[in-house]
């Protein structure tokens, strides 16, 4: 194999590792806000049930959740689990994500002074509008650095979703590896993923500069 | 409240999981009528595995295996899916019905019991793949070395069943994911041999170079075979029907010679 074909091949395991990459962002964000909303609930039974979940997410490696994810419906119900293989590794990796997401999100809300509460209230907003108007701008402008953090962290989990043998970045090097028994795909996949955690990180930083309007 | 709140969480994680034992037996029944109307062969396969199933130069997967199995599905009229799984993973993917056969070096020694099994195609030995220059030459020189093998492999099996004397000398016994990871460490001088099974040796040795010998004495004599989820004979007797016109008309042995592989063919024509 040429080095142009061993690229060409990595990168279409790049474009899968991108794609897990979006699709889990764009579900474990607001499903980490609607969990981190459960987890302050003043209704003990929510909030414990959502403690429960975000420790069980925390504390066991992503790896497994996979499994569990992809193969536990065939296991627990005898369902037909052909094909559904991207499908199962969205929803492990979203709900995963969500469970830290959901812990800097109330990291960030908890943080905010109940001084602000009143003074919208004293100013006639309900509820929703000093949460959407007043607290979560704020929110957002401190959790970015957090934030970044596990968008990184993401963008190399996905070399995971190889336990469940999708051909993503990783799973593609090793393949290649082991047919032209060679480490060169390695040292492409690390470059690869340098390259993309090093345009996240500088997305992220322009996102935090424009979030600084206050300073 | 919250002993209380723990009480109903461990009663339905029970519920579920007595559910699923009920459900599991009866999946079994429905797949296997499927076959009547079968218009694929989903082929479970390492894709780590040359030069039974790999992906070739042009970043296609190909192999003895998995072009064995498309000249049946080419005679059957169905389609062929191959989808690379985990090694690891093997069991739970058949067992679900995500694929229909892991088709791709899979011994059959030790295994009888565990799979409905095709008739063996290939003689394969376990063996023993040392540097050049590492002075060793049979199982005996083995003793206080360290030995590396395939995690959940053939080879790992007979080391810990039939071979067990003689890994009990050894120093260490490393498992690694794949023989890539071993041969790199072997060349790097972290263990001195390897455990595997000759074809796939071979393919190693002729791709890596100079270097590698394989040591004469073997570690066991063993065979190949396609592995079905047990049970499931009807697609077993289609299959295997193929497999024989294959071997009647040539191809088998034509692609055994393709892939270096002509020593180990078994099948004859009847």
């Amino acid at each position: 194999m040429d080095f142009t074909t061993m690229l060409l091949q990595l990168s279409t395991g790049m474009l899968e590792s991108v794609k897990i990459f979006f699709f889990t962002l764009i579900f474990s964000l607001p499903l980490g806000l609607l969990i981190c909303f459960g987890r302050m609930s003043k209704n003990s039974l929510i909030r414990n049930i959502v403690k429960v979940y975000i420790s069980i997410m925390r504390g066991t490696p992503l790896m497994l959740q996979l499994l569990v994810v992809y193969f536990g419906p065939y296991y627990l119900w005898g369902a037909n689990i052909g094909g559904k293989r991207f499908l199962a590794i969205i929803i492990g990796f979203s709900i995963n994500y969500a469970a830290y997401y959901a812990e800097i999100y109330r990291s960030g809300i908890e943080s905010m002074p109940v001084g602000q509460y009143e003074a919208a209230r004293l100013l006639g907003y309900n509820k929703i509008q000093t949460f959407g108007r007043i607290i979560l701008p704020q929110v957002i402008k401190r959790i970015l650095p957090s934030v970044t953090n596990e968008v990184i962290t993401l963008v190399k989990d996905t070399s995971l979703a190889f336990a469940l043998a999708h051909m993503e970045l990783f799973s593609m090097a090793k393949q290649i590896s082991a047919a032209q028994t060679t480490f060169m795909p390695f040292v492409i996949a690390g470059v690869f993923y340098y390259v993309f955690n090093f345009v996240v990180a500088i997305l992220m930083e322009k996102a935090e500069k424009k979030a600084a309007y206050y300073r | 409240m919250k002993k209380k709140i723990f009480a109903i969480t461990l009663t339905l994680a029970l519920a579920f999981g007595l559910t699923a034992c009920g459900s599991g037996t009866q999946q079994a029944e429905t797949t296997t009528t499927a076959a009547a109307e079968r218009t694929q062969l989903v082929v479970g396969f390492d894709a780590e595995y040359p030069p039974y199933g790999y992906m070739d130069d042009k970043g296609e997967y190909t192999g003895f295996d998995l072009e064995m199995a498309q000249a049946v599905c080419d005679l059957r009229g169905w389609e062929l899916v191959k989808t690379p799984i985990d090694w690891a993973s093997k069991d739970m993917e058949l067992d679900s019905g995500a694929i229909d056969c892991i088709w791709n070096g899979f011994t059959i020694n030790g295994r009888e019991d565990d799979y409905t099994w095709s008739v063996p195609y290939i003689d394969n030995s376990q063996v023993i793949v040392t540097a050049k220059d590492s002075g060793i030459s049979t199982l005996a020189d083995l003793k206080g070395k360290n030995v590396g093998v395939q995690s959940a492999s053939a080879a790992l099996n007979v080391l810990n069943g039939d071979q067990s004397a003689v890994k009990d000398t050894f120093a260490s016994l490393t498992e690694y994911g794949d023989y890539n990871t071993a041969f790199t460490e072997l060349q790097a001088g972290a263990i001195d041999a390897i455990a595997m099974d000759i074809g796939v040796a071979q393919y190693q040795i002729s791709s890596r170079g100079e270097g590698y010998v394989i040591i004469d004495e073997i570690l066991a004599a063993e065979q190949y075979g396609i592995g079905f989820k047990l049970g499931n004979t009807e697609l077993k007797d289609q299959v295997e029907e193929s497999l024989m016109q294959l071997v009647a008309n040539g191809t088998y042995a034509t692609l055994a010679e393709k892939y270096g592989l002509t020593d180990y063919i078994i099948l004859e024509a009847e």
